[in-house]
């Protein structure tokens, strides 16, 4: 899909208007910014916005995420465990410490 | 005031301009200092922002009553609690570069980037074709002219391939640069926005409180207003808004009143307790 971010309040005005005139090639809208569909209408509708308004729209394809093929086991253990720790107000870095799972910084480092 | 029009000067807090011929337009723009009509210029008090929503009342005028009565707490000295805010978020957005709002650098690369990527996947094609053709040769091993040959055009292709290859990864980690340029222009811009949506949202607010303060005031006066026996409707409700904002407000500079609503220059001075020009 296509994400389309605005940075300014008249492209913001042009992507709610191109939202509400083309709703069937809009997939999801979060106020400055909406998702498109993957079609040519989408890549029209998002390179109107840009011609219009420049450097204040960006675009964005995304791909779909699948946490078995694009992310190592590790992370997803991690995810996982840490959602069922026993005290809700661990924070993470805390509760991964002595453990296998990552640390925080670790993950920021690495690229996916 | 004193008020020169023509070759005449009348003072004081009224003047009855009816019958002269001068817009009442014309007039407002002479008390704004800024008027072409040169027939006509008036020394006075510096018009304020209640002038910009009553400064001319007339039949046809429209009114955003909020605004102005917003305009004329102010004028009375009333101030807002938004106001500290609104100043410093109005600070901060004078501190961001007016830099160049263009995306051609990144385009660009995006550019580069689709364009080497066609020329090496072409040249990998190429490859990809002549060995092909030198493998056939070579389990033939016929004719040794020709593949001599195709062994020549492969060794030239392969080459091409590797520059093109180089090409691509150059233009990529440009594109990589000027993506995280972009990214950091963004954030500017999107802490901007931030800042000019709550700079609106203070001033809307700060706009109903001061109106809030003045209201009561205002519909009081509203009611009392000298009424239009010819005319009724919306046109009307906004003459008398616009009459009950100019009573309410502290008006330095003269108002325009361009309405049948007073007997006299004198009566509608009095009763707005403003200097008037009659136009």
């Amino acid at each position: 899909m296509l994400l389309v971010v605005t940075y300014s309040k008249a492209a913001r005005q042009t992507l709610r208007n191109v939202c509400n005139a083309h709703d069937d090639a809009v997939v999801q809208r979060f106020g400055r910014a909406a998702l498109f569909d993957s079609t040519h209408l989408g890549a029209f509708l998002a390179l109107r916005l840009r011609a219009k308004h420049d450097a204040d729209v960006q675009v964005e394809r995304t791909a779909p995420f699948n946490e078995f093929a694009d992310a190592p086991d590790a992370i997803r253990e991690a995810a996982t465990a840490y959602e069922r720790r026993e005290h809700s107000s661990t924070p993470y870095s805390k509760f991964a410490a002595g453990t296998d799972h990552p640390d925080p910084g670790e993950m920021a480092d690495r690229e996916l | 005031m004193r008020l020169r029009i023509g070759g005449e000067v009348r003072t004081g807090r009224a003047v009855d301009l009816r019958g002269v011929g001068v817009e009442p337009s014309a007039v407002a723009a002479a008390i704004r200092g800024d008027g072409s009509d040169a027939s006509v210029s008036i020394s006075c008090p510096s018009p304020g922002p209640v002038h910009e929503y009553v400064g001319v009342i007339r039949p046809e005028m429209t009114l955003s009553v909020r605004s102005a009565l917003a305009a004329a707490a102010r004028s009375r000295g009333h101030d807002a609690p938004q106001d500290d805010e609104l100043a410093s978020v109005r600070e901060r957005l004078d501190a961001f570069d007016a830099h160049d709002s263009s995306d051609l650098a990144l385009a660009d690369a995006r550019r580069r980037v689709a364009d080497a990527s066609g020329a090496e996947t072409e040249a990998r094609e190429r490859v990809a074709t002549l060995q092909g053709r030198v493998q056939a040769l070579r389990e033939t091993n016929r004719d040794s002219e020709r593949l001599r040959d195709a062994e020549a055009e492969l060794a030239d292709a392969t080459r091409r391939l590797s520059d093109r290859e180089t090409e691509r990864i150059a233009a990529e980690q440009t594109l990589v640069r000027a993506r995280e340029q972009a990214r950091a222009v963004r954030e500017d811009r999107r802490e901007r926005l931030r800042l000019r949506d709550r700079a609106d949202n203070l001033r809307r607010t700060a706009r109903e409180h001061l109106a809030g303060l003045v209201r009561e005031e205002f519909e009081a006066a509203r009611e009392r207003a000298p009424g239009d026996a010819d005319s009724d409707g919306e046109a009307t409700d906004s003459v008398a808004s616009a009459l009950a904002v100019a009573r309410i407000a502290a008006l330095g500079a003269p108002v325009v009143v361009a309405c049948d609503r007073f007997e006299s220059a004198e009566a509608a001075a009095r009763w707005l307790d403003a200097p008037v020009v009659r136009a």
